[in-house]
């Protein structure tokens, strides 16, 4: 079982089928909501696929411009929420205090709805570049930093003890062994993070900012029914910011750790 | 070298009596320690140490909060970042809120629970059937896994108007909202879960010459509970986050409306009580998962002490 062609035909293939096949649902439900039940706003809850795909066309550049300043937002704080977050895991793993103190907070931030901040944030600040990159890098901080303890944590004992044998220097330990050790852990963070950064940042735009890609959404749905199809095109550049900081994450994840167990070429059937 | 993981500690044996540990009695130096699962928390030797890292555990992190909460009511978050009482209340101000308006506050907390506990079984419930569907038929099973991971990628603020189109700006467009945010968490473990098998309990099933649906009974769906369980913890955040952030937009009720209505006509006290609630609501809510795993899958090896 290995080779490209075989690949493609028993992973891709299934994969396309869906895609397209939800597609034609999607135009075929929309077609009959328009022509046969006659339901009042019809193209409004679910428009013609064409329509949306020449609306996204026609103004890709706009979208592009508002998407570009709404991910790089997302972006900063993101950056800014990781490094934090992997510098309070290193610090947690090395001093027990740290952990002690930051650690019950970090669990019950966990459990609290962090996305319900973004209006208060947006209220303190008042400026949208800077809350969105709040926003976006306080979503990022406590994943990262929990992941990447737990990977910080996953040394295996016995290479443990194979450093204390050589007489290893505590940050050698750090290097060689629980650094790799934490990098499945980190992008498993980075992961359920990227997403929400993303998500974050639009929030606070539908807040009342002036540029990016919640602006445009919030326009043009207010709009009502005329600007329907690009209103769906802001929904779908959303949806697409969101699983391209996905992807981005994981394509860096195959470059940067490669060893991990998920990536290795599928044997055997069932 | 330093540790500081008790956990280690105890994996290490024997060999780690040159570490900076906290006196540990004569047993317990001798005693295998049983590897747990990553979920586990760190596992505490004897009443002693339990009452140590009880008693600096619980003490230490109070301390801070209330070192922190006492510099926020004296302004000095204030001074720091030149901030203005209108802007970031004190919080006195933000209790007497509370206080005045608990009625209403608790009546709201209690739609947007609703909304959360609905969406998130309906959810569950879904996204588990994907991950059994998935599983059954591997080979166009994974295709619909993917898509769904995808909807999980999806902003919930861009679902949310989308949702209020098609269910209306009832009750019923925030379990929509709710039931999108938590699909996805649930199928991708649950599959994992049954994924996952020990290949002898396969390998014995099969010599029992069981069918498809007794290998999934007694074996698959044992076998993603504790995942299932993972996924309920982390869709209990998640149904709190996409109910409240429903409400945002078009809710004459709920924590979420209240929390925005009170920014946008400058009522930050209101804001903040919203933003109490929502917290305690969203931890009560996870506990009350935890509580149940323990319940259900007591005999798991993660549940062990």
């Amino acid at each position: 079982m290995k080779g490209g062609s075989i690949f493609v035909r028993g992973r891709l293939l299934p994969l396309f089928v869906w895609i397209f096949g939800l597609l034609l649902v999607w135009e075929g439900t929309s077609w009959m909501l328009l022509h046969v039940v006659e339901t009042p706003l019809a193209q409004s809850k679910l428009p013609y696929v064409h329509e949306v795909l020449s609306t996204l066309w026609k103004y890709s550049g706009t979208l592009l411009k508002e998407g570009a300043a709404t991910f790089g937002n997302a972006g900063v704080g993101f950056l800014i929420g990781a490094v934090a977050g992997a510098s309070l895991a290193v610090l947690m793993s090395l001093s027990k205090t740290i952990e002690r103190l930051t650690f019950p907070y970090a669990i019950a931030s966990q459990m609290i709805p962090i996305l319900g901040l973004a209006p208060i944030i947006y209220g303190i600040v008042r400026d949208e570049q800077t809350s969105r990159i709040i926003i976006s890098g306080y979503i990022t901080f406590f994943p990262v930093a929990l992941n990447m303890l737990r990977g910080l944590r996953s040394v295996d004992p016995s290479a443990l003890e194979l450093m204390h044998s050589y007489a290893a220097k505590p940050w050698a330990v750090y290097w060689k062994l629980r650094f790799p050790a934490a990098l499945p852990g980190l992008f498993g963070g980075l992961k359920i993070a990227a997403p929400l950064a993303v998500t974050g940042a639009i929030l606070v735009e539908l807040m009342g900012a002036q540029h990016g890609i919640g602006v445009i959404m919030l326009r043009n749905l207010y709009y009502g029914s005329s600007h329907t199809y690009m209103f769906w095109s802001t929904v779908i550049v959303g949806a697409l910011l969101g699983i391209v900081s996905y992807w981005l994450i994981s394509l860096i994840e195959r470059l940067v750790a490669p060893w991990q167990p998920e990536f290795r070429p599928k044997g055997g059937s069932r | 070298m330093e540790t500081n993981s008790v956990r280690e500690a105890s994996f290490m044996g024997s060999s780690g009596k040159e570490m900076a540990q906290p006196a540990l009695t004569a047993t317990q130096k001798n005693a295998v320690a049983v590897p747990k699962p990553a979920e586990a928390t760190a596992s505490r030797g004897g009443s002693r140490m339990l009452k140590r890292i009880f008693s600096a555990g619980v003490l230490l992190p109070v301390l801070a909060g209330v070192l922190f909460l006492g510099l926020w009511e004296f302004e000095f978050f204030h001074k720091i970042f030149d901030l203005k009482k209108y802007q970031l209340p004190l919080p006195t101000a933000i209790a007497t809120t509370m206080r005045d308006n608990f009625s209403m506050l608790l009546s709201y907390t209690g739609y947007t629970l609703t909304e959360a506990v609905l969406g998130m079984l309906v959810g569950s419930a879904i996204g588990f059937l994907i991950a059994l569907a998935a599983t059954a038929w591997p080979r166009w099973g994974s295709g619909s896994l993917t898509l769904v991971a995808a909807l999980n990628a999806v902003p919930i603020v861009a679902l949310a108007p989308i949702m209020n189109l098609w269910f209306g700006d009832g009750i019923g467009s925030r379990i929509a909202i709710v039931t999108a945010t938590t699909m996805a968490a649930m199928a991708i473990n649950a599959y994992k879960g049954m994924a996952a098998i020990d290949p002898l309990a396969l390998d014995l099933m099969h010599s029992y010459a069981a069918g498809k649906p007794a290998v999934f009974r007694y074996l698959r769906i044992r076998n993603s509970l504790p995942y299932v369980f993972t996924a309920l913890k982390i869709n209990a955040t998640a149904s709190m986050i996409g109910a409240i952030v429903g409400e945002f937009f078009f809710s004459s009720k709920g924590l979420g409306y209240l929390l925005s209505n009170s920014i946008k006509v400058a009522k930050m006290p209101l804001g903040w009580s919203c933003i109490v609630l929502a917290a305690i609501a969203g931890v009560l809510f996870y506990l009350v998962v935890e509580r149940l795993e323990k319940v259900f899958i007591k005999w798991h090896p993660s549940q062990r002490k």
